[in-house]
């Protein structure tokens, strides 16, 4: 609002303008026009109708909304079109008005005025001065009868309303001189306006050069019509932005999924609610942020670029530095820098921010994603287990207001506390074997787990596991991940496979670790950290060895080619002397925040959440 | 404060050693005199001043008595790094063979140092607290001792100390063990202590442990000399970037600037949340590097054979948001340029974007102006802050965030201060040749290829920027220069943008967007035409986005910060390095040094 403020003088003369025209309405008009737009779903049919009927084809621009509109919204080339639609354009230039403005003072925007006039009673018009407004949007809807016209605006003034994940503002203003009606529901307001509201030619203009898709600032007074209707009855408008190309339809539009992600502002425009899913995604990244702040985290960046990529197995990106002649590698965890803070003398630290991995795409996989990782001194896992809690129940309170969500069709509770139960014994509920008993008896596991498992397809990867503890995490994985809906904590994950986690303080071969599943997907990985250098050295080399083993027995079986491993992992030598110099006992937590944004917006992809995914090149 | 106790309860013989030894505060080395005289300056804080001086006194006194005293402490500072590297290892060793676990999973932490010092600063002095138990943890940053049974620590945790005073009688080891167990603690080793608040005679607050544990151990030497920012020495200065973490425990002053440049961030965020805008995060690696003029990192995918660049900008795809339908959106995030490294640029850095619809650049303007004087008051307390622009050596300059901010029209004013008259048509070869000639006849340098926009840059850097030490906006520059701008609305060939310079560096750069999709097109065509006259940092066409304002994107004001630049303004800081935690360094060839800087 201060920005309003700051640009607030032009608008007055507006004002004026708007005032000193302001004409008696002609109320009989109003309300037959009023009664056509009543609900929002009828509103948009109206607005197909309205395309195609009323054009009229005296202006060449109407001509290619109708045929465009109605036939083949999204799938053909955009650029086919535009040779077409620079005629509007020109037409406007030619009239002396300008087809891309350089500003216009708002003074509200819809969900505002909702707020403003909520008492304003039926059939009443506001007339002080004072209620004069102005607003700005995207035509959305348009219909025109003789000397009367209606157009939807939306702007963006959609907030996250607790419980409704897609309630977007959709401004409807009823140009006809001058108003605005919004429906209830979807408490969007009508642009109504007259002719005789209009100055001069302006209501010619609005019916031949003012089209669905086009960006249009107006002002004029409030009113609510007959049927309980807030709307603008317009004044004065102004084409703020002419649009070349014609608007895909929601219904019948943007089937081309593809197309979906790689031109998100089309599929932005015609389907608000996917605004919405950015809106919820930076409250939930707002309110992380602040949960962690309160506590007196400390927000730190630590460098994508990197001489050596660590802190996690996975096949990172290499990229060139000119000037330096020099290979970096983008990071694909932020761990191991933000433990040096720790080592610095920070407690409490934090980080979220961008991941790279190269790694194949999928619905669950962007080869960038956005994680946060925090890191507290003199805490232990048992602690992050509360914070994870924490964060996770305040996103979605801070979005829905309640503690029990909806994903995909399960109803998931949030209630605290979650389940903490131990690697060890979920497995054992869900397959009967009780994995202590084998000691490091891997011969004996492997048979037993063979025998048990009835579904033998994955019987070459058990087969193929070198410790006890790998088998463990690979019947975990088969058996028990999926069937973990509702919120878990699976805790004392095997040494083997958690190279930078404290032993565990009781059980001997175990570390200090949990990851919390929702929904049989890993949401969040967290330790007591490993302080221990010698300890921390050894286990890192264990891991350079057998990455090496397995990317030299993939390069020998498929000679020359690109395998999975063929990529270098490298001791941090410089994260081992910080070490060194001692680290606090501290615990860690790296969490996802897409995935976390995936679950509270009930969205089935990343691809959902990501506003630009990575996309195959298109063909 | 630290050495106070000392005096008083300290064997009498220390005492000569120390001050002979010890330099009073002008005999410093230069570099911490340096710092010394800047943090005054900066705070004007005598109590800062005497604190400084203590530490340091109190730490050549550790020195001192670690020398004088060998045989009592046994501290082996003075072997050999290796050795004492070795040594430390075995002795770990020997406790783990022992069944002793030498670095425990957790410890109960009461309070935080800093905590602790604000709730028990105003102790009497002399008052002990004994029937409170608290427990506080941190790094042990000095150690002195004056007999088996009485050893003082200072305690560093989250940029705050306090000393800890380890006397055998309220110990609940025996003395005996007592004494083994803190001749085992080393400099730098982190612990735990349990134990009650209270002050020493002389009014140094302490805490008095009933025991102690090592939660982790400094298995190197710790370095004794500070390296603080302005230093001279070179290796010296590379050491603190390449091992961050020891700049850190060694300076509190490091941590300082982190927390103000978190402060900053946080600032711009509660900033634009209040006016509605939404963060937002857009890719990092594309097809196509666009939005800025500089040359992109490259890296492949391999599984879907793709050849990514590394973004310069994040402006292009937030215009694409705004064309979506979301009105005002920001993003903070990482910016990645292919170019070499100095004092104020880095491979990769930090900026704000922000796009608002329905604004032009003189609502830009207003904002930044409001954005930055409120930042710097609400940091520093008011308008002004001091930034030693030429140096530690010299004296600082003032620069004035007080709004409004001067604005200075960049063709007029450049034709006024150089006595100049361009030609209107700046798209010409009459212009370029006409800008040419006035860059010889200045000497200033423009390195080929001499388009007229490179060309009108240097000029303008010559001229204009070196006159904005306080925060200038310089507006309206030539199309040719701006390609993504739009056109002035009355001012031909020109556009409505504005670049704010601060300590003559760039800080911002906005403009009202051009939006009309044709002239856009036109423009990304004449930058390819700049291309291929050699500039290889011309602006490339986007499909994608040049579709999207076919679209029609609303009447929107743009804009980018640096946070790198505006960190070091508010934190004094002369070089980019200083404000990130980790900056780039070129690989060195032996591995990091230990104990030796």
């Amino acid at each position: 609002m201060e920005a309003l403020k700051l640009s607030s003088q032009p608008f007055k003369i507006l004002i004026h303008l708007a005032s000193s025209k302001s004409n008696p309405i002609a109320t009989v008009v109003t309300r037959t026009s009023y009664s056509s737009s009543s609900s929002p779903s009828r509103r948009h049919i109206v607005l197909r109708c309205c395309t195609t009927t009323a054009a009229t084809p005296k202006v060449p621009g109407r001509n290619r909304r109708s045929s465009s509109t109605s036939a083949t919204p999204s799938s053909t080339s955009d650029r086919a079109r535009v040779s077409f639609t620079e005629f509007p354009v020109d037409e406007l230039k030619n009239k002396g008005l300008e087809p891309y403005a350089y500003k216009w003072d708002r003074t509200h925007n819809a969900n505002q005025l909702q707020d403003i006039y909520r008492h304003l009673q039926n059939g009443e018009e506001s007339k002080n001065e004072s209620d004069y407004v102005s607003i700005a949007g995207r035509i959305v809807a348009r219909r025109a009868f003789g000397k009367l016209a209606f157009l939807t605006l939306r702007d963006d003034s959609g907030t996250i309303q607790a419980s409704h994940g897609s309630s977007h503002m959709a401004l409807t203003y009823m140009l006809f001189g001058t108003a605005m009606t919004m429906a209830k529901e979807a408490r969007s307001p009508d642009l109504y306006c007259e002719k005789e509201r209009l100055m001069n030619d302006q209501f010619e203009q609005l019916k031949t050069l003012v089209d669905i898709g086009d960006i249009l600032g107006a002002s004029g007074s409030i009113k609510r019509t007959e049927k309980g209707e807030l709307s603008v009855c317009v004044d004065s408008f102004s084409v703020l932005t002419k649009s070349l190309l014609p608007l895909p339809d929601k219904y019948h539009g943007l089937t081309d999924v593809d197309k979906r992600y790689r031109q998100r502002y089309v599929d932005m425009i015609a389907n608000p609610e996917i605004a919405d899913i950015f809106r919820m995604r930076a409250k939930i990244v707002s309110e992380i942020r602040k949960t962690v702040e309160s506590i007196g985290y400390v927000e730190v960046e630590t460098p994508v670029l990197q001489g050596a990529a660590g802190g996690a197995e996975a096949r990172p990106f290499i990229t060139h530095h000119n000037s330096l002649g020099r290979d970096l590698y983008l990071r694909i965890a932020t761990e191991l820098h933000l433990k040096r803070m720790l080592v610095g003398g920070f407690e409490k630290v934090y980080e979220i921010g961008r991941i790279f991995r190269n790694e194949g795409i999928s619905t669950r996989h962007n080869p960038e994603f956005t994680t946060i990782e925090m890191y507290e001194a003199y805490s232990d896992y048992e602690s992050m287990m509360n914070m994870a809690e924490e964060i996770v129940t305040r996103c979605a309170l801070a979005v829905h207001g309640k503690l029990s969500i909806n994903y995909q069709g399960v109803e998931i509770c949030l209630e605290r506390p979650w389940r903490r139960e131990s690697m060890h014994n979920l497995v054992k509920e869900a397959t009967g074997i009780n994995f202590i008993e084998f000691g490091n008896d891997l011969k004996a596991a492997k048979e037993v787990t063979l025998a048990t498992l009835a579904d033998n397809q994955q019987k070459h990867s058990i087969e193929a596991c070198p410790s006890v503890g790998q088998l463990l995490n690979e019947v975990f994985e088969i058996a028990v991940e999926p069937k973990l809906i509702q919120p878990t904590f699976v805790l004392d994950y095997p040494i083997e496979i958690s190279p930078l986690a404290k032993p565990h303080r009781r059980h001997a071969g175990l570390t200090e670790r949990f990851e919390l599943f929702i929904c049989g997907r890993e949401l969040a990985n967290a330790f007591s950290e490993l302080t221990d250098p010698s300890d921390q050295r050894r286990r890192l080399e264990e891991q350079v060895r057998q990455h090496n083993e397995k990317r030299v027995a993939a390069e020998s079986r498929e000679k020359g080619k690109e395998t999975d491993n063929s990529y270098e992992v490298t001791l941090d030598e410089d994260f081992l002397t910080a070490l060194e110099y001692g680290m606090p006992p501290a615990s860690g937590m790296g969490l996802g925040i897409d995935r976390l944004v995936m679950l509270i917006t009930d969205s089935a992809s990343i691809r959902d959440v990501i506003a630009f995914p990575v996309l195959k090149i298109q063909q | 404060m630290e050495g106070s106790i000392e005096q008083q309860s300290g064997p009498v013989s220390d005492r000569p050693v120390d001050t002979s030894s010890a330099p009073t505060t002008p005999a410093e080395p230069e570099g911490l005199s340096k710092n010394a005289r800047k943090k005054e300056l900066k705070n004007k804080q005598k109590e800062e001043e005497r604190r400084r001086k203590e530490e340091e006194k109190e730490k050549s006194a550790a020195m001192t008595k670690s020398q004088v005293q060998k045989p009592l402490v046994a501290d082996d500072d003075d072997i050999d790094p290796t050795q004492y590297f070795e040594n430390r290892l075995k002795a770990l060793a020997a406790q783990k063979t022992a069944g002793e676990n030498p670095y425990p999973h957790k410890f109960f932490v009461s309070m935080a140092v800093a905590e602790y010092a604000e709730k028990y600063g105003a102790l009497e002095s002399g008052q002990h607290l004994e029937d409170v138990e608290i427990s506080l943890a941190g790094r042990i940053m000095s150690k002195r001792s004056s007999s088996s049974k009485l050893f003082f620590y200072d305690l560093h945790g989250d940029g705050a100390k306090v000393q800890v005073m380890a006397d055998a009688r309220h110990a609940v080891m025996d003395e005996a063990e007592f004494s083994r167990f803190h001749s085992g603690v080393k400099r730098g080793d982190i612990v735990g202590i349990v134990g009650f608040p209270g002050k020493s005679k002389r009014g140094e607050l302490s805490v008095f442990p009933k025991s102690c544990i090592v939660l982790s151990h400094c298995l190197h030497m710790m370095p004794r000399q500070k390296v603080v920012p302005g230093s001279d020495n070179t290796t010296k200065k590379e050491t603190r970037y390449r091992q961050r973490y020891l700049d850190l425990m060694l300076n509190v002053d490091i941590q300082q600037i982190f927390k103000t440049r978190a402060k900053i961030v946080s600032y711009i965020r509660r900033f634009l949340d209040r006016l509605d805008f939404l963060e937002v995060e857009t890719p990092m690696m594309n097809m196509i590097a666009g939005g800025a003029a500089a040359r992109p990192f490259v890296t492949h995918h391999n599984e879907l054979n793709m050849k990514l660049y590394m973004r310069i900008a994040p402006e292009l795809y937030l215009k694409e948001l705004v064309v979506g339908g979301l009105n005002r959106v920001y993003e903070i995030g990482k910016q990645f340029r292919n170019e070499g490294v100095d004092l104020t640029h880095n491979p990769e850095f930090t900026t704000c974007e922000f796009y608002m619809a329905f604004a032009d650049y003189n609502d830009l303007m207003d904002i930044t102006e409001k954005m930055l004087s409120s930042m710097v008051k609400e940091l520093t307390g008011g308008y002004k802050v001091e930034y030693h622009a030429s140096g530690y050596q010299n004296e600082p300059i003032e620069i004035d965030f007080t709004p409004p901010f001067r604005r200075i029209d960049m063709i007029e004013e450049l034709e006024r201060i150089a006595n100049l008259s361009i030609p209107k048509d700046l798209s010409g070869d009459e212009a370029n040749k006409y800008l040419a000639d006035a860059c010889v006849r200045f000497d200033v340098k423009c390195p080929p290829p001499q388009t007229t926009a490179r060309l009108l840059d240097k000029l303008v850097g010559h001229f204009l920027e070196e006159t904005c030490l306080n925060p200038t906006f310089i507006i309206n520059h030539p199309e040719i220069m701006s390609p993504l701008a739009k056109w002035h609305r009355s001012k031909p060939s020109l556009t409505e943008r504005f670049e704010l310079f601060v300590n003559k560096h760039e800080l911002c750069n906005a403009y009202t967007e051009l939006n009309d999709p044709v002239v856009q097109r036109q423009r990304f065509a004449d930058q390819l035409k700049d291309r291929q006259s050699g500039d290889d940092e011309a602006m490339a066409l986007d499909e994608t986005f040049c579709t999207s304002l076919e679209y029609g994107l609303p009447p929107t004001g743009g804009w980018g910060m640096g946070i790198d630049r505006l960190t070091m303004v508010l934190t004094d800081s002369l070089n980019i390095k200083e404000v990130l935690l980790f900056p780039y360094m070129k690989p060195v060839d032996e591995p990091p040094t230990k104990g030796t800087w």
